[in-house]
């Protein structure tokens, strides 16, 4: 942080108005740790670590059946791309197939199309236009644990998302050689992974017709160039970028063009919000209008201080974060050290895909001690900026408030 | 018509079957290493498929299994019978506390939307399990707030 002590003067300005100070509290990446602390409100909110998952590295440790392994926030302090063996996982079923076999895998398109089609990974690689983008992944019910009151589900803090470049073909090139017949109206996905119950509903997810032809969404044989880990989707994931993960059908092997609503349970009933802006009901309401989860709103957070770490005061400081702008880029991102009535902007560093993580980052001054809760909030190019509350609903989905951490100026 | 060879035919046969066999085999010691590789050979290679910049190989992992139980408590018993065929206990274990009717909720959802094959008779004593775990976590959390390190 050498170059970063010589503020300018309108820096050292807004320091002065505001709270800011000097800085010990880096989060230590490279630190073994055998447990984690989420910091969750009701508890409980120690985790163990483990690397005991296969192609995946040190990860906080939700659920081993069927796996919900979290991406710790220091992961997201060295680079906008989340590296594959840190990316973040959830399955809904613990039958999940452990080796794929990359001669016999195939991808069927059927349905509503003129032509079934039996896909081979060769057919994918070597068949059909490349592309690449950069998205983020991000779980529906990522940071449901900081929900207030509690609400039941997978008690992740933030690190249920990741950022990645992801290689493969577009949907749209895949629908036409199959040609989808007139009066499709959506297009539903399914992965080789199965309920442990016979019976259970089958995870299948669907978009409609118009999106999945929109050009945007992918179906991904590599993210960050490489093969994806198998247990974030080998050999072939669907990419919808600026849509919550819930979509993003794993080890995807089925395409089903479909001439009706889809009404499967996990389209149906599950993965619903609050029909409004923000997903937000009082925890009372009852019998109101409800949609399926869909677009993720813009957010933020400081990746290298931690929550009650301690920072000197009367420093420069230097403080740095990601964000995430939702279906648009990251326009700006402000922080504020009391509570949202200052905010000040921080300078942004190059966007690397709209879809993807941005980083920003600001030098400042704590000039008294004491603890200073720092707010940071997104705002994309849509006009669309987080609000200050946070929105509640029962299933613990799409977190939308600025995120605060108190540190301690001493 | 067919006859039956002699014995002496037959051994003579079977000896010179037998020097064949240790002829090819060699002395021991004398064998081709070749052999002892293909006694220990690592397994074929796997399979792959390529397009420009990309190869994708085949994989085979293994997934850990997970051994952990329901801590002791009431019905703990009922719960470990009940609910570790689908998820491990930390998904219940690593709830905030919830009350006794969102958990009465849950169960019932296991039940009826993912088909859990659980008896209905076991339904309250899982209930309560779960409802006086979540009283232990909610102690917990009051007499020590989180420190977070992550």
């Amino acid at each position: 942080m050498p170059d970063r002590l010589m503020a300018p003067i309108d820096r050292r300005r807004i320091l002065q108005a505001s709270a800011f100070g000097g800085l010990t509290a880096f989060a230590t990446p490279g630190l073994a740790q055998t447990l984690a602390n989420l910091g969750l409100p009701a508890g409980p909110s120690l985790r163990e670590m483990t690397t005991a998952f296969p192609q995946k590295g040190a990860m906080i440790l939700q659920r081993t059946r069927p796996p919900l392994l979290e991406t710790p926030m220091a992961v997201f302090d060295q680079g906008v791309f989340t590296p594959n063996d840190r990316f973040f996982v959830r399955w809904h079923w613990a039958e999940i197939p452990t080796s794929i076999d990359v001669d016999a895998f195939r991808l069927k398109v059927h349905g509503a199309v003129e032509r079934p089609l039996s896909l081979s990974l060769a057919d994918l690689l070597r068949g059909l236009p490349r592309v690449e983008l950069a998205a983020i992944n991000q779980c529906s019910g990522n940071s449901r644990g900081f929900f207030q009151p509690s609400v039941p589900g997978g008690a992740w803090g933030h690190g249920a998302m990741g950022n990645a470049k992801w290689m493969g073909v577009r949907l749209r090139d895949v629908l036409d050689k199959a040609g989808v017949k007139p009066g499709a109206v959506q297009v539903r996905f399914s992965g080789m992974d199965a309920p442990v119950v016979p019976t259970g509903p089958d995870f299948k997810k669907s978009l409609s017709i118009d999106h999945a032809r929109d050009g945007e969404v992918i179906l991904a044989f590599a993210m960050n160039g490489e093969a994806l880990p198998l247990l974030n989707g080998f050999p072939l994931r669907l990419i919808v970028p600026g849509w919550f993960s819930t979509y993003w059908v794993k080890m995807l092997n089925d395409i089903e063009v479909l001439d009706r609503p889809d009404d499967n349970f996990w389209m149906a009933k599950a993965y619903k919000l609050p029909d409004n802006r923000w997903a937000n009901v009082a925890p009372t309401a009852k019998d109101y209008a409800t949609m399926p989860i869909s677009t993720m709103v813009p957010r933020a957070w400081i990746t290298n201080l931690v929550e009650g770490g301690t920072v000197s005061a009367g420093q420069p400081i230097y403080i740095r974060g990601i964000a995430m702008g939702g279906t648009r880029g990251v326009a700006k991102v402000d922080i504020s050290p009391d509570l949202g009535r200052h905010w000040y902007p921080t300078r942004l560093e190059p966007e690397e895909g709209r879809y993807g993580f941005r980083r920003w980052a600001i030098t400042a001054k704590l000039p008294h001690a004491g603890k200073v809760p720092l707010t940071v909030r997104c705002t994309n190019h849509g006009g669309e900026t987080q609000p200050m509350t946070q929105n509640w609903n029962p299933g613990g989905y799409r977190r939308a408030g600025a995120e605060t951490i108190t540190v301690v100026a001493a | 018509m067919m006859k039956a060879p002699a014995l002496p035919a037959l051994i003579s046969v079977a000896f010179v079957v037998m020097a064949i066999v240790l002829i090819a085999i060699g002395p021991p010691g004398s064998r081709p290493p070749r052999e002892r590789v293909a006694t220990h050979s690592p397994p074929p290679a796997p399979s792959s498929v390529s397009g420009p910049g990309l190869t994708l190989m085949s994989v085979s992992v293994d997934l850990p299994e997970d051994a952990a139980a329901y801590p002791d408590g009431p019905h703990v018993d009922t719960i470990n019978a009940n609910c570790t065929a689908c998820h491990s206990p930390s998904m219940a274990l690593y709830q905030p506390p919830l009350s006794a009717e969102t958990w009465h909720k849950e169960v019932e959802k296991m039940r009826d939307t993912y088909k859990a094959v659980i008896d209905e008779k076991d339904v309250p004593a899982i209930v309560a399990y779960l409802a006086a775990m979540s009283t232990r976590t909610a102690a917990g959390a009051s007499a020590a707030a989180p420190k977070p390190t992550e």
